[in-house]
């Protein structure tokens, strides 16, 4: 019983581990702690699965305890300290090749997303995720108008920081 | 175009390639330790109530002297009655420890997730600060009853001039007061490092209801 909850379960999250990947994506800066919260979000996912009856759709359920594992019960590992950081490596390389300025203004806006706090970076998440308001609320548990607000600010702090 | 959309566009478009994990990559990761601010909390939970008891309980068996001191105190209503309260009150602590562990669930929303853990970390606050009222309560107590049933005692406090008694006074506030600031630090010290990020999203969300 125990073998087959963990063969379903090993082959959902398989399928849809680009979520917790994009989770950890937005949360860490470097591979070490990709990793680190990756295996985090897999063990919550894994102790909470017992409990996921299948009334909604793995892949929603999967954003909550992601985004709660990263918000909330993350403990941020030493190891990542001394760790080169993703965004100037990934982008070097790319800055190298051509100048586009798009690929500019994308490198921009990753980092402006990065100096984010963890609740607007749930907003964001859920934003380019193409959640609606209604989900956005459900997950973070603030109101539908309150979370359209946020948003709106997190917008304009998106373009502060990039128009200083 | 918006900042966001760009952003989104790029989200969606696979550019941001992850290395992709395997069933045979998965299946260990299942059965690692986890390193979650609600087991550390749980770890310490647990230690502040063994070193409590253990407080509490190691005099009694370390010292024959106390022991009979303790057994004798016994015979007194007073402290027979606190000593049961102190224990109920352990049990109830016991009881809603576990109840608010319980509660914590990682299929919540993000506010009422971080609520459950505050308020487990509340418990624990309320089980130390009863503690240290007991100990508070009893550290007169106990030099009550020592006047009362030990005679050398007794005759020492009646021969002390008042400039004495105001030092030994003075000694026992003081000895209270460090005691207590090195308890407070030490909480702060724990729980601070540990709650700081929590409390500092939880904020952010609540700021959003006002």
């Amino acid at each position: 019983m125990n073998k087959e909850l963990e063969h379903s379960f090993v082959e959902q999250l398989q399928k849809h581990q680009n979520i917790v990947h994009k989770v950890c994506r937005l949360y860490t800066n470097n591979a070490d702690a990709h990793n680190d919260l990756f295996q985090e979000i897999t063990i919550q996912l894994w102790r909470a699965y017992p409990k996921f009856r299948g009334d909604s759709k793995f892949s929603t359920w999967m954003y909550r305890v992601g985004l709660n594992t990263a918000i909330t019960l993350y403990r941020k590992s030493k190891r990542r300290i001394n760790t080169q950081e993703f965004d100037t490596v990934e982008f070097k390389i790319k800055a190298e090749e051509y100048d586009d300025t798009e690929e500019q203004q994308l490198k921009l806006l990753y980092q402006a997303v990065h100096q984010l706090n963890d609740i607007e970076k749930a907003l964001v998440f859920l934003y380019l995720e193409d959640k609606d308001y209604r989900e956005i609320s459900a997950t973070l548990g603030i109101s539908e108008v309150n979370a359209r607000v946020k948003m709106n600010r997190v917008k304009k702090k998106l373009k502060t920081i990039l128009n200083p | 175009m918006d900042e966001l959309d760009l952003l989104k566009k790029d989200w969606n478009s696979g550019s941001t390639e992850f290395k992709s994990y395997s069933d045979s990559d998965i299946y260990p990761m299942l059965h690692k330790k986890s390193s979650s601010i609600v087991k550390t909390l749980f770890y310490i939970s647990i230690a502040e109530l063994v070193f409590w008891l253990l407080a509490s309980i190691l005099p009694y068996f370390l010292s024959s002297n106390f022991r009979e001191k303790l057994e004798t105190s016994y015979e007194n209503p007073l402290f027979l009655g606190l000593s049961i309260f102190s224990y109920v009150v352990i049990l109830i602590f016991i009881y809603l420890l576990f109840r608010s562990y319980k509660s914590i669930s990682t299929t919540d929303n993000a506010k009422r997730l971080m609520e459950s853990i505050l308020k487990t970390r509340k418990v624990i606050k309320y089980y130390v600060a009863f503690n240290l009222f007991m100990i508070f309560i009893s550290i007169p107590l106990s030099l009550y009853f020592e006047y009362n049933e030990n005679p050398e005692f007794h005759q020492q406090i009646v021969e002390f001039s008042t400039n004495q008694m105001l030092v030994l006074y003075g000694f026992v506030v003081v000895v209270a007061g460090v005691f207590l600031v090195l308890l407070w630090l030490f909480y702060r010290l724990i729980y601070g490092v540990l709650l700081k990020r929590l409390n500092r999203n939880y904020d952010e969300l609540k700021k959003l209801e006002v």
